[in-house]
């Protein structure tokens, strides 16, 4: 046998005939199948993808067209001839419509044969090929159309939003995150859209429109929607070119930075009052000390005394604040690792205490304690803790009356452990007590003249609270006194 | 040295160290000063006292009161013919977008000028001196 070339089914209940054919076509290096009558044919040709099938078109049992068709309802890729010796040009034509690639003539030389096979080989490679073609167009296809729809599912859902307009000022495309930004209704794709964009975008995009050369860069512009500045978004605009350089249209991509405008306002003013407070001391100080050296201001050396010793005060009281400021950067960058032991809060209490003894013993105030028996420990930094006593006891002497006193109470219950600590001070109006917590905040009242603070304490005393979960609450009544309450879980973790 | 048409100036500042540096060093300038330490004194003492000149510190107790003073003693026909000038620590670059530079600016901030911590004598006569009175 040759190389083999393909499998070919003849059908005919003529013996010589089909045994001649057969021995002839595998002589070609065919494989060849032979079956004797209708319905051997039959049966082979639908059990098997025949390359190429000849019939006989008259057979005892089942004809040749009955078999044609049966054959290509289950294999429509083989090819089929149809052999007669009756050829008329009525059945060739129903044979052809019924899928017979052609028509053999009988008697055929053998020459005539094995050229009609070859031709039906070429047709059933074609067809073959055409088959695998078509899948892997199929499979291309799908997979083009999944990616679309990937691409378009992941446009809808992203929060910026995009907008591409072509160089005569249509929408090309938009998603819904730039309707719903912008506050846009009712846009089609194809229409100017230019003119319902915000100003400072339709500069952008008629600045790229009229330049002479595309620049691959985003230009943005930030701007804000509306007069209450709710709600500020940036545009990044994108010119697009075209395969030959050319502008087709530019792409802008808006995102929403309120958040980010907000935290740089709130940056901002804190900048701005953290200036204001350190410029101030100086400027008191710089105040004193050119009076104290101008010539022609005659003054006494007790007023010159007073001067330099009220310059001293603004000076300490600016180093307190520089330090607090310190204490608040740490605690914002978490610079300083947390060491988190077990401590107990009665300890901190006596020794603060006893390093505030000095200004107690100035204004006369004494400290009342009421500790619970068997406190639980809390797990916390003990530099933190210290920190947040500190302040809230230096306040309870520096706002109390002279001669008064503080409560200190300490309780525990399941998860918490309570302290309460009650001047018997100067109190707070209830507008001083919302504000209480900001930076810089110092309630001033014709009571409070003289005392000297850098208006952080209790801000960084909340800041502490709420790093560990806790809760801080104050109560006061203006010219009675005032209560923090400040409640801490005994494992924040 | 008081000039010609400033005689008696009102200083308000909330700050009693800078209240009284200022004073003093007007004082050693030959003007008659008046203090309040709060903006609601300030305008009972402006009202009461009609001087020829304000200084009032832009930050007391709340942020806003300074420019609240200012703003009430423009509205009165006395303070529209006088000057009034903001003391301030916080200038412009450290945030506080305000200035009397532009138009706008002094149209909203109604003050005749900023001065800053700590006073330069010189520069505030030459700001009172300067002042226009045409309006």
């Amino acid at each position: 046998m040759n190389n083999f070339k393909g499998n070919i089914l003849i059908v005919d209940d003529e013996k010589g005939l089909r045994l001649g054919t057969k021995r002839l076509l595998e002589e070609e290096g065919y494989n060849v199948t032979a079956a004797e009558n209708g319905t051997e044919g039959l049966q082979f040709g639908t059990i098997t993808d025949f390359d190429v099938a000849v019939i006989d078109l008259k057979m005892p049992d089942i004809d040749g067209l009955e078999v044609l068709k049966e054959i290509k309802s289950i294999h429509p890729n083989t090819v089929c001839f149809i052999a007669t010796a009756f050829a008329s040009y009525e059945t060739a034509i129903q044979a052809t419509r019924i899928g017979a690639f052609g028509y053999i003539p009988k008697p055929f030389s053998p020459e005539e044969l094995i050229y009609q096979v070859e031709q039906g080989l070429k047709q059933r490679k074609l067809i073959l090929d055409a088959h695998r073609l078509e899948l892997e167009r199929e499979k291309n296809l799908l997979e083009l159309a999944n990616e679309k729809s990937r691409l378009n599912a992941i446009i809808k859902s992203i929060s910026e939003g995009i907008i591409i307009i072509n160089t005569n000022g249509d929408l090309a495309y938009y998603n819904y995150a730039a309707i719903k930004l912008l506050n846009i209704n009712n846009i089609q794709i194809g229409e100017k859209i230019l003119d319902k964009l915000p100003v400072h975008v339709t500069d952008i995009v008629n600045k790229i429109f009229q330049s002479d050369k595309i620049m691959l860069k985003s230009y943005t512009t930030e701007f804000s929607l509306h007069a209450d500045n709710e709600l500020f978004l940036e545009a990044a605009c994108t010119p697009i070119p075209n395969p030959d350089g050319s502008l087709a249209g530019v792409v802008i991509i808006l995102s929403n930075i309120t958040g980010y405008k907000r935290i740089e306002i709130i940056k901002n003013q804190f900048v701005s009052m953290v200036a204001h407070e350190l410029k101030t001391p100086l400027a008191a100080v710089q105040g004193f000390l050119n009076i104290i050296m101008d010539q022609s201001i005659k003054l006494s050396p007790e007023k010159q005394h007073d001067y330099i010793q009220r310059s001293t005060i603004r000076l300490k009281s600016l180093t307190d604040l520089v330090n607090d400021l310190l204490d608040i950067s740490r605690f914002e960058m978490k610079t300083k690792e947390r060491e988190i032991f077990e401590v107990h809060l009665e300890e901190i209490i006596c020794s603060t205490i006893q390093m505030l003894e000095l200004e107690l013993n100035k204004k006369g105030i004494t400290v009342e304690k009421n500790i619970e028996i068997n406190l639980p420990f809390i797990k916390a930094d003990i530099n933190e803790i210290t920190r947040m006593v500190t302040n809230l006891l230096s306040n309870a002497i520096k706002y109390n009356k002279d001669k008064g006193k503080i409560f200190i109470d300490i309780s525990s219950s399941k998860n918490y452990v309570e302290l309460k600590v009650r001047d018997t001070g100067i109190g707070l109006k209830p507008d001083e007590k919302q504000k209480l917590f900001s930076e810089f905040y110092r309630a001033k009242n014709d009571m409070t003249r003289g005392i000297s603070g850098t208006g952080l304490g209790l801000s960084i005393v909340k800041r502490i609270v709420d790093s560990y979960f806790g809760l801080i609450e104050v109560e006061s009544e203006y010219g009675v006194g005032t209560t923090f309450l400040i409640k801490l879980p005994i494992n924040p973790n | 040295m008081v000039t010609e048409n400033v005689k008696k100036i009102l200083l308000v500042d909330d700050d009693i160290d800078l209240l009284e540096q200022n004073k003093l060093l007007l004082e050693s300038k030959g003007f008659e000063v008046i203090t309040a330490e709060n903006s609601e004194d300030g305008l009972k003492v402006f009202q009461k006292e009609k001087p020829d000149a304000a200084i009032i510190d832009l930050i007391m107790e709340q942020m806003d009161s300074g420019f609240v003073l200012c703003y009430k003693i423009k509205k009165t026909e006395h303070g529209k013919k006088i000057p009034v000038f903001m003391l301030t620590s916080a200038t412009y670059e450290t945030g506080f977008k305000f200035s009397s530079s532009s138009k706008e600016e002094k149209e909203w901030i109604k003050c005749d000028g900023i001065i800053n911590k700590p006073v330069v004598i010189e520069d505030l006569l030459a700001k009172l001196e300067n002042f226009n009175y045409q309006h």
